[in-house]
């Protein structure tokens, strides 16, 4: 055994999943972030005075929430001792919280950490363009009312148009879904397989809703007389057929990515209790998830934007002193079928392994239920750590891939 | 006798500003009394002499400025001249400070409460920290006395007749937010900032007058006299609707405001100083100013035989319909974390609807804070299984009244409850001895008695059954402490205190009915008694069903056996109550008439009018209910008796309580009240047989 101290996952919970502009449109970030998180600390039976630090992921940040980590502190009016952090890594950003939470643990500057992220894309930050924005500036910073005026000379009436947040990468201008179409190209994957893949993760969320393990995540939301408890994107009447007929959306002519096989935009949050394993065990808690391992890798966006999970799971296994086959169940995010194969592929081109996709996401992903940024990585960790224990499965092992060329690893180890 | 000077002193300060500095050594909260009088004045003698740039108030107390008038001030032995005097030893100060020929300003760093905001009132500027320990106003209505430091004289010429007719008859105790809308202080700072901004007044402000308003309108309110009438007519109006005639205080306000503004403020000081003599050294003062000390004390009281406990900092609250949002509600607002449960998304749903209805209400009247109201509805989760009841420190359980669902509930809860949890069980009726019957942790499970609707009424029965340990008991006082409510702990039993007091009189009411009186006359003579509801009225708001439970519970729990009940009748006819539309009364919209219906189920005719004896003899028959409750060591002191009943019931309180009553019965009727029930006795039934400690006659309250 390591002399290392190891962060354990106490459970994690999140909002329903519900597709952005909908149920939980006017709920914003913080309210979804402070549910998942307030629910977490009742269902772990943790009193919050026990809480040091919270770290939380967001990718569409409001203005007004500087530190969105810490505000969840002073919204549920947890102790104002409570430190808190917000992390970035766009889509692995909920990854990032649960890995410094870790750290936090094995290093001994935490005994309990919040971890966690939430997203609401029905609610993203308008803005408008950098000239009028710093035409305002100046303005603010005038001493006279002709200063003032002339502050704003050189905005033209285009600028008074509010400017949504930008869906391309910045360094090639390419958008999420032409990257993907870049990677289904460099890897040959069909259509048809990336539809098939599609209808598994519905399928599989489907019948995991059913049953009852995936609702079991998931705490409902009771605002304004209402209760969201579902999870809206699951679609248990799709069929292949139908979704061959979706119409590609990001390359009309040779395209393959469609609405069906691609993750929507989506309102949630979700949020883990790690604990120091001392703690947890102290406390008498049962079927504990240690955090094993993990590792970040990244790439150029200008090759395949969302590969780099196949990079950092090797790393991630080597440092568990596991090979992919020792893993039991593997929780892959699914910004696309297409990036999801493609990391199969790669994996096994570079000697990683085989992937058995039986083990993947075996109650569906991303695709089915939704992708809101911020808040999957947790949700990814709370799955699959929720399924080892049921499956009473020794490995498992999480991956996220991030706007930028980034990716993300856990490993995952239930402890006896 | 003379008085030595304790409590203030002039300094001189190096900036040209002086300051009186003001600090009882013997009571923390300042509370004004001769020898704190004596040293003031003496101080601003020293002032005037010492002849600064400007002069402050200040108080060496944290979070207190003058809290007002010290209440020992009115002991028996004090004659209304005497008391008078002291009114107008203040009223000096007030003139003697406006005299000072520089400016002044009052520092308020805390309570500023009747004589102490008189004190600020006398300043120049007032200037207020930005703390939940300010409090600003003249409460004296409230102890059934009147502002007599020049309070009535100066509020109106300060902020208008018609916001200081408001101010002094309500009694309103303002945060200095509200305070500082109101016009009651210049301005507001942070408390760090407290004494720069009151030197800063000092230095550049100037000798001030009163306007008498800000407005134009609230100007001609106070010094036009048609205006000036109708303000005073309806004031005296409302006064006189809402006392019934048994508060003399607002209307002697009045007429001490009335005469200032009409006559000068030289006789208004009078009448003030008069009237303040003659209200402390009456019985509803002395009553009020009583009740007032006893609350005061029972922070402490409550504790007797109890270990000290902590409040919880995590509370659960079990069934989230009206009782249960309402208990949630409340300690959300006092700063805990909730976890509200019910069986299903509706109910759930439905608690915290009401739950953010009344937090919102309560942001948006300025009771508390917004950004304040936000937090607190952020502290309730809610479920509909039993995950987050374990971290609880208390469980509050708030289900239907009714033995095997309690039961059940109690089961389930202790299933999942840590090894220290409390629990506790909110019930008006159900001997909590029943309810843990078969518990695995008697020892743990108390009685926590809700008065409905629980945002407002400010009691909470504490039910202390046999079996349960001490340190539990005293954790859920300190809870309801801390949620701002006044704690008595009683003795386990069918009603406890309150519902068998009540219940035994609600009893008495319906069997009235069927000697053929009208149920709007035994209401009617209730209520200008001076109980807040009329009996039947009362029985229709809380429902039907649940006034016959408690009735049965607590008539099987007495040995009462009664055949014949109005209650009972109407229940198996099918009668609701308010709620239904349809009890004692029909109610229609905002309409309330007595329904025939009820005459026709007692086959009674309901045209008998009520004697004058009527509200006195079923107001005996509660006190006599409260003496057995004493004898029988349910209650466990006089001093909770006379606060559950007027906190939790409205027992009137300018009587001050049932046991303050039966001690001052022959003082105000001549006849013993031990008699005069047994006279009640020969004439309506052994019900009225005196209980041992009235025969006895002793003093409740030595």
């Amino acid at each position: 055994m390591s002399l290392m101290r190891r962060a354990v996952i106490a459970g994690g919970w999140r909002t329903p999943f519900v597709k952005a502009g909908t149920g939980l449109a006017d709920a914003d970030v913080l309210e979804l972030a402070t549910a998942a998180t307030a629910e977490t600390l009742a269902r772990t039976e943790t009193s919050a005075g026990s809480v040091d630090e919270i770290v939380y992921g967001n990718v569409s940040r409001p203005v007004a929430y500087h530190n969105l980590a810490r505000e969840i502190v002073l919204a549920l009016d947890l102790p104002t001792s409570i430190y808190a952090s917000s992390v970035g890594m766009a889509c692995a950003s909920a990854c990032v919280a649960i890995t410094d939470a870790s750290d936090h643990i094995a290093v001994g500057t935490a005994d309990a950490v919040l971890a966690g992220g939430a997203e609401s894309l029905s609610n993203v930050p308008i803005t408008y363009t950098p000239r009028l924005a710093r035409a305002v500036v100046r303005s603010s910073q005038s001493k006279s009312l002709p200063q003032r005026v002339s502050s704003f000379a050189g905005v033209k009436l285009s600028d008074l148009a509010p400017v949504a947040p930008g869906i391309r990468e910045t360094s090639t201008g390419l958008t999420m879904g032409e990257s993907a179409e870049r990677m289904a190209a460099i890897n040959g994957i069909s259509r048809e397989e990336q539809d098939r893949w599609a209808l598994r993760s519905h399928t599989l969320a489907a019948a995991g809703t059913s049953d009852g393990r995936l609702t079991a995540e998931v705490v409902p939301l009771r605002r304004n007389g209402r209760v969201e408890r579902d999870d809206t994107h699951i679609r248990r009447d799709t069929t292949l057929d139908r979704l061959s007929t979706l119409r590609p959306v990001f390359d009309r002519a040779h395209g393959t990515i469609t609405a069906g096989n691609a993750s929507p935009l989506t309102d949630g949050a979700a949020t883990v209790l790690l604990l120091s394993e001392d703690r947890a065990r102290a406390e008498g808690r049962s079927g504990l998830v240690a955090i094993r391992s993990y590792a970040y890798a990244a790439v150029d966006p200008a090759d395949q934007l969302l590969i780099a999970p196949a990079y950092a799971i090797p790393i991630a296994l080597k440092r568990a002193g596991l090979a992919l086959s020792d893993v039991g169940l593997i929780e892959m995010h699914e910004a696309f079928a297409a990036q999801v194969l493609s990391t199969f592929r790669v994996l096994e081109k570079n000697g990683a392994g085989t992937v058995d996709e039986d083990r993947v996401n075996v109650m569906g992903g991303s695709i089915a239920l939704g992708h809101p940024f911020g808040a999957t990585g947790a949700r990814v960790i709370t799955t699959l750590a929720n399924e080892m224990r049921r499956r009473k499965t020794q490995f498992g092992l999480a991956s996220v891939c991030a706007a930028g060329g980034n990716g993300a690893a856990i490993v995952l180890e239930l402890l006896q | 006798m003379t008085v030595v000077p304790v409590g203030a002193r002039f300094e001189s300060g190096e900036d040209g500003v002086g300051r009186i500095l003001i600090d009882r050594p013997d009571d923390s909260a300042n509370a004004i009394d001769p020898p704190l009088l004596a040293a003031l004045l003496a101080a601003i003698d020293a002032a005037r002499d010492a002849r600064p740039r400007g002069l402050i108030f200040v108080s060496a107390k944290p979070d207190q400025f003058v809290a007002g008038a010290d209440l020992a001030l009115f002991g028996d032995r004090a004659s209304a001249a005497q008391i008078s005097e002291a009114s107008r030893a203040m009223q000096r100060i007030v003139k003697a400070i406006q005299a000072l020929p520089f400016t002044t300003v009052a520092a308020i760093n805390g309570s500023a409460l009747g004589g102490g905001f008189e004190l600020a009132l006398a300043c120049d500027y007032r200037v207020a920290a930005d703390a939940p320990s300010v409090r600003i106003g003249l409460p004296e209505v409230q102890l059934g006395l009147l502002p007599a430091g020049a309070g009535t004289q100066l509020l109106p010429r300060l902020v208008g007749l018609p916001a200081a007719l408001d101010l002094i008859l309500n009694g309103r105790r303002l945060s200095a937010r509200r305070a500082l809308r109101m016009g009651l202080v210049d301005e507001v700072v942070h408390p760090a900032s407290l004494g720069r901004a009151a030197n800063d007044r000092a230095l550049t402000g100037r000798k001030r007058g009163l306007g008498g308003g800000r407005t134009p309108l609230e100007r001609a309110a106070t010094w036009l006299a048609p205006a000036r009438a109708i303000a005073l007519r309806t004031a005296r109006e409302r006064a006189r609707k809402e006392t019934r005639g048994h508060f003399p205080a607002p209307s002697a306000a009045i007429d001490a405001i009335a005469i200032g503004l009409a006559r000068g403020i030289d006789a208004g000081l009078e009448s003030e100083a008069v009237a303040f003599g003659e209200l402390a050294t009456g019985t509803v003062a002395r009553n009020l100013i009583a009740l007032f000390v006893l609350g005061l004390r029972q922070r402490r009281a409550a504790f007797s035989d109890l270990p000290r406990a902590a409040a919880p900092t995590e509370i659960g609250v079990v069934g989230a319909g009206l009782m249960g949002s309402g208990i949630a509600q409340a300690a959300a607002i006092a700063g805990m974390s909730v976890r509200l449960r019910d069986v299903d998304d509706a109910a759930v749903t439905r608690g915290l609807d009401s739950i953010r209805s009344l937090t919102e209400d309560a942001g948006r009247k300025g009771v508390i804070d917004r950004r304040e109201s936000r937090r607190a509805i952020a502290r309730v989760t809610s479920t509909t299984d039993w995950t987050g009841f374990a971290r609880s420190g208390l469980v509050v359980e708030a289900v239907f009244e009714e033995l095997a669902v309690k039961k059940r509930v109690l089961a389930e809860l202790e299933a999942v409850a840590g090894d220290d949890t409390v629990i506790a069980s909110n019930t008006s009726a159900l001997p909590i001895a029943s309810i843990a019957a078969g518990a695995r942790h008697p020892e743990r499970i108390v009685g926590m008695h809700f008065f409905s609707p629980v945002h407002r009424m400010p009691l909470v029965e504490v039910i202390w059954p046999k079996a349960a340990e001490p340190a539990a008991v005293a954790r859920v006082v300190a809870a309801g402490q801390a949620l701002g409510k006044t704690v008595i702990v009683v003795r386990d039993g069918p009603g406890f205190y309150t519902t068998r007091t009540l219940g035994v009189m609600l009893g008495e009411a319906a069997r009235l009915l069927e000697e053929g009186l009208a149920i709007e006359a035994i209401d009617a003579a209730m209520t200008s008694f001076g109980w807040p509801v009329g009996p039947l009225a009362l029985i229709d708001e809380v429902g039907i069903a649940v006034a016959r439970h408690a009735g049965e519970t607590v008539a099987s729990g007495i040995g009462a056996t009664p055949q014949r009940n109005a209650v009972r009748l109407l229940a198996d006819a099918g009668l609701v109550g308010k709620r239904g539309g349809e009890g004692f009364y029909r109610y229609d919209g905002g309409r309330r008439v007595p329904n025939p219906r009820v005459y026709e189920l007692l086959g009674t005719s309901g045209i008998r009018p009520a004697s004058e004896h009527l509200a006195p003899m079923l107001t005996a028959l509660f006190v006599n209910e409260a003496a057995r409750c004493l004898d029988e060591g349910i209650l466990r002191s006089a001093a909770d008796g006379d606060l559950g009943a007027v906190l939790g019931l409205g027992f009137p309180p300018y009587l001050g309580g049932p046991f303050r009553y039966a001690d001052d019965f022959a003082n105000v009727t001549g006849s013993s009240l031990a008699d005069r029930l047994r006279a009640y006795a020969e004439l309506a039934g052994p019900r009225y047989a005196p209980a041992d400690s009235i025969a006895a006659g002793r003093p409740f309250h030595p």
